[in-house]
């Protein structure tokens, strides 16, 4: 699904935010990227999107070298990525529904397709009673939870999470956390960057390290592999 | 476009593609600009002002041009030429002359006037009362008033008439006209210049105003390319709010100038009345009328393709 070959990006003004980076997530995967705020997870997440450019490598998305992505190609690579942002990055002066809506109404579906998806993926994260609001209205959780129907609406087959439950409590985290590998469950690719290690490591999902730009470890699902041992 | 939409798989969702959904599209970005335009009247408004009296300046004058132009018209229609005869002439020999020149192809009519007729007029015109009881010896010669054929070159008439016997002096009052000719070739052509310059002007009136406008939509503007919007999805509401501004300015701009008219029309009534002619101001031609208004809203168009372009460069890397 996605594969990193020696990416390095280096922003003008010469700050290094990854030197040289490899690794790669399988369809249906679903991974955590961890590390100290600076250590490039952003960088990382923002290059398969293509928000940026690599300055050196390939970043391999569906087989496809994203940094070569000609800019006309940009949006159509986006529709089928997912992103979910720590800011949440709804429109204030929309509401709820229209959010939601946004990535279908750009893709030109009738207004009753649109209804009737919008209404389901908020139902799918419990906000259905909450359409008609307008997003500074809600609380941090539930705005992050509108951030994730609008990412998944067209049911994309990868989601990017970038520091998803940045600023929800603990047990809201848990829930957030869990919601996303229901998602996995279906099919859909996740990857999440955060840096709350003791949710992660409860989780014992595949964990991503980054450090100065580089990766330093790679540590592989630990409840799966449990779930084999008990299972052999 | 399609392929490419094909080749990254979006075609899974339906109505994606299509005549109806491009509609749908086009739909969401008249709405969202109408939107953006209504939620912040007083700055609309100012904008559309503005780019109203930048368009009525370059128009007024044409206007202007256009009616004095017309006034021209109707002056040369009395280009005669006054031929005023020896004072010895008698009225046999003014009479026989007349009917002499009247012969000549480059002449369509010869009025003679004599000279008691000539100082009746000439005391009306001062104001004299009756000015031939009080002069006893007539000092007025006869007087031929000449109508040349359209298409004769007068100097060349006036000057083969001053050959003739018995004709002691031809006047043509034509060089002010010429004058006049020359000076509306200069303003036009000024108007030319200044038209393009106010054109130019309302490109960036309205650039500027989309760019505060982008200022204040750039959140919006950078969710939209992140959900997957094209450039084209996303400078469409930009590219109608530069229209509907430059169409508003153009309509502005007539309106100023049709009122502008009818708050001249009872002076220049009154004006044309004092020389015994009833002329009339004269509206812009609907030709003029319509690359105003047309014209404006395509520079608006022009403008705000400049402004978006320019942002979306930097969310499209």
């Amino acid at each position: 699904m996605i594969s990193f070959e020696h990416v390095a990006k280096r922003y003008p003004g010469g700050i290094q935010a990854l030197s040289d980076v490899n690794f790669s997530l399988g369809r249906g995967e679903l991974a955590f990227l961890t590390g100290h705020s600076g250590a490039g997870k952003s960088t990382l997440l923002r290059l398969i999107a293509l928000l940026e450019r690599p300055s050196r490598g390939q970043v391999v998305f569906e087989g496809r070298n994203v940094g070569k992505l000609a800019r006309r190609h940009i949006p159509y690579l986006r529709r089928r990525i997912g992103v979910i942002f720590q800011d949440h990055r709804l429109l204030s002066d929309k509401r709820v529904f229209d959010n939601v809506a946004l990535p279908l109404m750009i893709a030109g579906l009738s207004y009753g397709e649109i209804r009737r998806r919008v209404r389901a993926a908020l139902d799918k994260v419990g906000l259905l009673d909450k359409e008609k609001m307008f997003p500074p209205m809600l609380s941090g959780g539930e705005q992050q939870r509108v951030g994730i129907a609008r990412a998944i609406i067209t049911k994309p087959p990868l989601i990017l999470a970038d520091e998803p439950t940045g600023n929800l409590d603990p047990d809201m985290s848990a829930d957030l956390m869990r919601y996303f590998l229901q998602l996995n469950e279906l099919g859909v690719t996740v990857l999440i960057a955060s840096h709350d290690l003791e949710l992660i490591r409860q989780l014992g999902q595949r964990v991503l390290v980054l450090k100065g730009g580089e990766m330093v470890d790679d540590l592989p699902a630990r409840a799966r592999l449990a779930g084999e041992a008990d299972g052999a | 476009m399609a392929r490419s939409a094909r080749r990254s798989g979006y075609e899974s969702l339906p109505g994606a593609a299509g005549l109806r959904a491009w509609a749908r599209r086009h739909a969401f970005s008249l709405l969202s600009s109408l939107g953006s335009l209504t939620r912040q009247p007083i700055a609309s408004s100012m904008t559309v002002i503005v780019l109203a009296v930048a368009l009525t300046l370059p128009t007024a004058l044409h206007v202007t041009i256009d009616n004095v132009e017309r006034i021209g018209q109707g002056w040369e229609r009395l280009d005669t030429l006054s031929v005023f005869l020896e004072p010895e002439i008698s009225s046999d020999q003014a009479q026989r002359m007349t009917s002499r020149l009247t012969a000549w192809p480059e002449i369509a009519a010869v009025d003679p006037i004599s000279p008691e007729a000539g100082l009746v007029e000439l005391s009306g015109q001062l104001n004299l009362g009756d000015l031939g009881e009080q002069i006893t010896d007539n000092p007025l010669p006869w007087v031929l008033e000449i109508t040349p054929e359209s298409e004769v070159v007068v100097a060349t008439l006036a000057s083969r008439l001053e050959r003739e016997a018995g004709i002691d002096l031809v006047i043509v009052d034509l060089q002010w006209l010429e004058r006049l000719d020359a000076i509306l070739a200069v303003i036009q052509q000024l108007i030319s210049l200044l038209a393009v310059l106010f054109a130019i002007g309302v490109a960036f009136i309205i650039a500027n105003t989309i760019r505060m406008d982008i200022q204040n939509r750039r959140e919006e503007i950078e969710v939209m390319a992140l959900v997957g919007a094209t450039a084209a999805f996303i400078r469409r509401p930009f590219l109608y709010s530069g229209l509907w501004y430059g169409l508003l300015g153009g309509f502005l701009a007539w309106l100023f100038i049709r009122i502008g008219l009818i708050v001249l029309s009872a002076p220049v009534a009154r004006l044309s009345g004092s020389y015994h002619t009833d002329f009339q101001l004269f509206p812009p031609a609907p030709e003029v009328t319509a690359l105003l208004i047309v014209g404006s809203g395509l520079f608006g168009i022009l403008g705000s393709w400049l402004v978006v372009g320019q942002h979306l460069r930097k969310i499209n890397p």
